[in-house]
C-alpha cells in the first residue's frame, strides 16, 4: 500500500484554508495534519507535525511565504499557493515542488500532491525511530537564500561545506550560497557516512568524491566531481582510510 | 543633452567619412576622364584637384548652413530654390579659385598644358560651371534625400513608441482598476463561502459584480459622483470583508452634503485598496481603517488611514496610486495641480492619505 502523504496549509484566510480542506478531503491518500495562518505559526506547525508537504501561501502578513521556510533545518516539500502568479517565477527558481493559483483546481492539486508522494522515501525495514530522526539523510531537503535567490536543495546534491566566518557556505549543482549554521552544528546533524570532515574547514559529500591521492605530508588530496580539490589533513587521513575500509 | 550632443558628433564624424569618399571618388573619375580624352597633362590633374578639393568644402558648407537655418523643415519649394541657389554661388566660386590657382601656375609654368594656355572663352566657361553645378546638385539631391529617409524612418519609430507607451499606461490603468490579487481572492473565498454559508455567498457575488461592473464601465477617465464611488467602495469592502473577516474594521464619516461632489472614478476605492494592501494585510491581526468624507468651501476632502506598515518605504508607489494621481495631473514629483492634490504621510502608527478635489 502507497504511505498517505502529511499535508500541512499555511494561508492567512480563513476560508482560503476551508476551500483546500475540503480539496484534500477528496483524496483519500492525504491526511491534514493542520493549519496556520502566518508566518510564525507555520514554522511551530512544521516543526511540531513534521509534515510531508506545505501548501504554503506566498504573501502572510509577518512576511512572505519564503520566510516560513528561513532558517528550518530540513524543510518538507513546498507547494507555493498563490492568487495572483507575480511570484510564480521565482518560485520556480527554487525548485519549489509546484505552485497553484487560486481558486484552486483540484485536478491540478492532485497532480501536484501525486508528485509529492512520488518522492516520499520508501519506507525501508522498521528501524529505531530516534536513528533515523536524529540524523539527516539524503533525500532530506535545506532551503538556502541568498538576496533575491532561493533554492531547494537535497542533502545529496551537496557536494561540499565550507566554513565562511561564523556560517557555512554551502557548494551544491553550479550554485553556493551560506547557511546561517556552524559547521560543527552541521556536521552533528548529517549522517557520516555520507559527510565527511576533511579538514578543520571543510565537510565533503564522499559521494562526490572523483579521486583520491596521496598528498605530501601523509595527507590526501580529494576531487570532487566539479573538478575541485579538498585537501585531507594528517589527522583526518587516518579517519578517511578507515572508512573507506568499510 | 549629453546624450544628443555625442549622438550628433558621431553623425558629424559619420558623414565627413562617407563625404570625403563621394568627392576622392569623383577626383578620380574625373583623372581618368581628363586623361583619356585631353592627354597626360600635369594641369588637368591641378584642375581635378581644385575643383574636387573646393565642391569637398563647400558640399560640407551647404549642409553645414542647411542644418544651420532649418532647411529641411522647410516645403519642397522652399528647400529646392534655396539649394538651388547654394549649387549656382558654389560652382561659381569652385570655378573663380580652380581659375585663380591654375592661371598663375601656367604663366610661371609649374604645371603643363597643350599650348600652355587654358581655355577661358565665356562658353567654355559657361560649360565648366555648368558641370560642376549638375554635380553639386546630384550631390544635394541625394544628400536630401538620405536626410529625408532618416527623417521618415525616426518618425515612424517615435509613433510606435509612443503607440506602445500608450498601450502600457493603458494596460496598467486596466490593471489597477481591476486589480487581479483582489479579484482571483475573491474567487478563491467565494468556492469555501458557498459550502459554508450559500446565502452569504449569493450576496457575495452580487458585491463582486458591482465592483467589477465600475471598474470596467468607467474606462473613459470622466468623473463621478461621491454617492457613486461610495456604493462601489461598499461593495468593495463587503468583498474584502469575506477575505480578512475581523482582521478588518472600518469606520466611515461622510458628510451628506458631500455626496453630489465629483472625484474621478476609483479614487475612493483605490484609497481603500492601497489603506487594506499596506496597513491591514500586513499586520497578523488586521486593524482598523477610517474614511472620512467632507465637503469643505469649493473642496472635497477625502482622507483614509489605516494603521502603519512597519515597512513603509514600499508604500504608495504601486500602479494604484500612481493611476490616481495621473488622474489628478499630479505625479511623484507634484503633489498639487488645478485639480486637487494627494499626500500620504505618516502620523505617528498611522499612515494618512488625503486627497483634496477642487469642485
Amino acid at each position: 500500500m502507497s504511505p498517505s502523504l502529511r499535508v500541512l496549509i499555511v494561508d492567512d484566510a480563513r476560508l482560503a484554508r476551508s476551500e483546500l480542506r475540503t480539496l484534500l478531503a477528496a483524496i483519500p491518500w492525504v491526511e491534514c495534519v493542520g493549519e496556520a495562518d502566518d508566518v510564525p505559526a507555520a514554522r511551530d506547525a512544521i516543526l511540531r507535525e513534521q509534515p510531508d508537504l506545505v501548501l504554503l501561501d506566498v504573501q502572510m502578513p509577518s512576511g512572505e511565504g519564503f520566510d516560513v521556510l528561513d532558517g528550518l533545518e530540513t524543510v518538507p516539500m513546498v507547494v507555493f499557493v498563490t492568487a495572483y502568479d507575480q511570484y510564480a517565477v521565482r518560485a520556480f527558481d527554487t525548485n519549489a515542488l509546484d505552485y497553484l493559483v487560486k481558486p484552486v483546481e483540484a485536478d491540478r492539486l492532485r497532480a501536484a500532491l501525486e508528485r509529492g508522494r512520488a518522492r516520499l522515501p520508501v519506507p525501508a525495514a522498521p528501524v529505531a525511530p530516534h536513528a533515523t530522526r536524529d540524523l539527516l539523510g539524503a533525500d532530506d531537503q535545506v532551503f538556502l537564500r541568498d538576496g533575491e535567490r532561493c533554492w531547494f536543495v537535497a542533502l545529496g546534491e551537496i557536494r561540499k561545506i565550507v566554513v565562511d566566518g561564523n556560517h557555512a557556505r554551502l557548494w551544491f549543482r553550479d550554485q553556493n550560497a551560506v547557511l546561517a549554521r556552524s559547521l560543527s552544528t552541521l556536521e552533528a546533524r548529517l549522517s557520516p557516512a555520507m559527510f565527511f570532515r576533511a579538514n578543520r574547514n571543510t565537510l565533503v559529500n564522499l559521494r562526490r568524491v572523483r579521486a583520491i591521492e596521496p598528498s605530501l605530508g601523509d595527507g590526501y588530496d580529494l576531487t570532487l566531481d566539479d573538478g575541485s580539490q579538498v585537501e585531507v589533513s594528517r589527522r583526518q587521513a587516518r579517519e578517511l582510510r578507515e572508512r573507506l575500509a568499510l | 543633452m549629453e546624450m544628443m550632443s555625442t549622438t550628433q558628433a558621431a553623425r558629424s564624424s559619420g558623414f565627413w567619412w562617407r563625404n570625403s569618399a563621394v568627392w576622392l571618388v569623383y577626383l578620380g573619375v574625373s583623372l581618368v576622364l581628363g586623361f583619356s580624352y585631353g592627354g597626360h597633362w600635369s594641369g588637368i590633374v591641378l584642375i581635378s584637384l581644385m575643383v574636387s578639393l573646393c565642391l569637398w568644402v563647400g558640399s560640407a558648407f551647404i549642409r553645414r548652413w542647411a542644418l544651420g537655418h532649418d532647411w529641411l523643415q522647410r516645403d519642397l519649394l522652399g528647400l529646392t530654390w534655396r539649394l538651388l541657389l547654394a549649387v549656382v554661388i558654389v560652382a561659381a566660386a569652385t570655378q573663380v579659385l580652380t581659375a585663380a590657382v591654375l592661371l598663375p601656375a601656367l604663366a610661371w609654368d609649374w604645371v603643363q598644358l597643350p599650348g600652355q594656355r587654358a581655355n577661358y572663352r565665356p562658353a567654355a566657361v559657361f560649360g565648366y560651371w555648368f558641370n560642376t553645378a549638375i554635380v553639386l546638385s546630384v550631390w544635394c539631391a541625394l544628400w536630401t534625400g538620405r536626410r529625408a529617409l532618416q527623417r521618415a524612418r525616426h518618425s515612424e519609430m517615435a509613433q510606435l513608441r509612443a503607440e506602445a507607451q500608450r498601450a502600457t499606461l493603458e494596460h496598467q490603468a486596466l490593471r489597477a482598476r481591476l486589480n487581479p490579487h483582489f479579484v482571483f481572492n475573491a474567487l478563491n473565498n467565494l468556492r469555501a463561502l458557498i459550502n459554508e454559508d450559500p446565502a452569504r455567498a449569493r450576496d457575495m457575488v452580487t458585491h463582486l459584480s458591482s465592483t467589477l461592473r465600475h471598474a470596467l464601465v468607467h474606462t473613459d477617465g470622466d468623473w463621478v459622483t461621491v454617492a457613486e464611488e461610495w456604493r462601489v467602495v461598499q461593495d468593495y469592502l463587503a468583498v474584502e470583508a469575506i477575505h480578512y473577516e475581523d482582521r478588518l474594521r472600518v469606520r466611515t464619516d461622510s458628510d451628506p452634503a458631500a455626496l453630489s461632489a465629483r472625484l474621478p472614478p476609483m479614487a475612493l476605492q483605490l484609497l481603500v485598496e492601497n489603506a487594506i494592501k499596506h496597513g491591514i494585510a500586513v499586520h497578523p491581526g488586521g486593524g482598523e481603517l477610517t474614511i472620512r468624507v467632507q465637503l469643505d468651501g469649493g473642496w472635497l476632502r477625502v482622507e483614509v488611514d489605516n494603521p502603519a506598515p512597519h515597512d513603509a518605504s514600499s508604500a504608495g508607489h504601486g500602479i494604484g496610486l500612481t493611476y490616481l494621481r495621473a488622474q489628478l495631473g499630479l505625479d511623484e514629483s507634484r503633489s498639487a495641480s488645478g485639480r486637487g492634490t494627494f499626500l500620504l504621510e505618516r502620523q505617528g502608527e498611522r499612515m494618512m492619505a488625503r486627497l483634496q478635489v477642487r469642485q
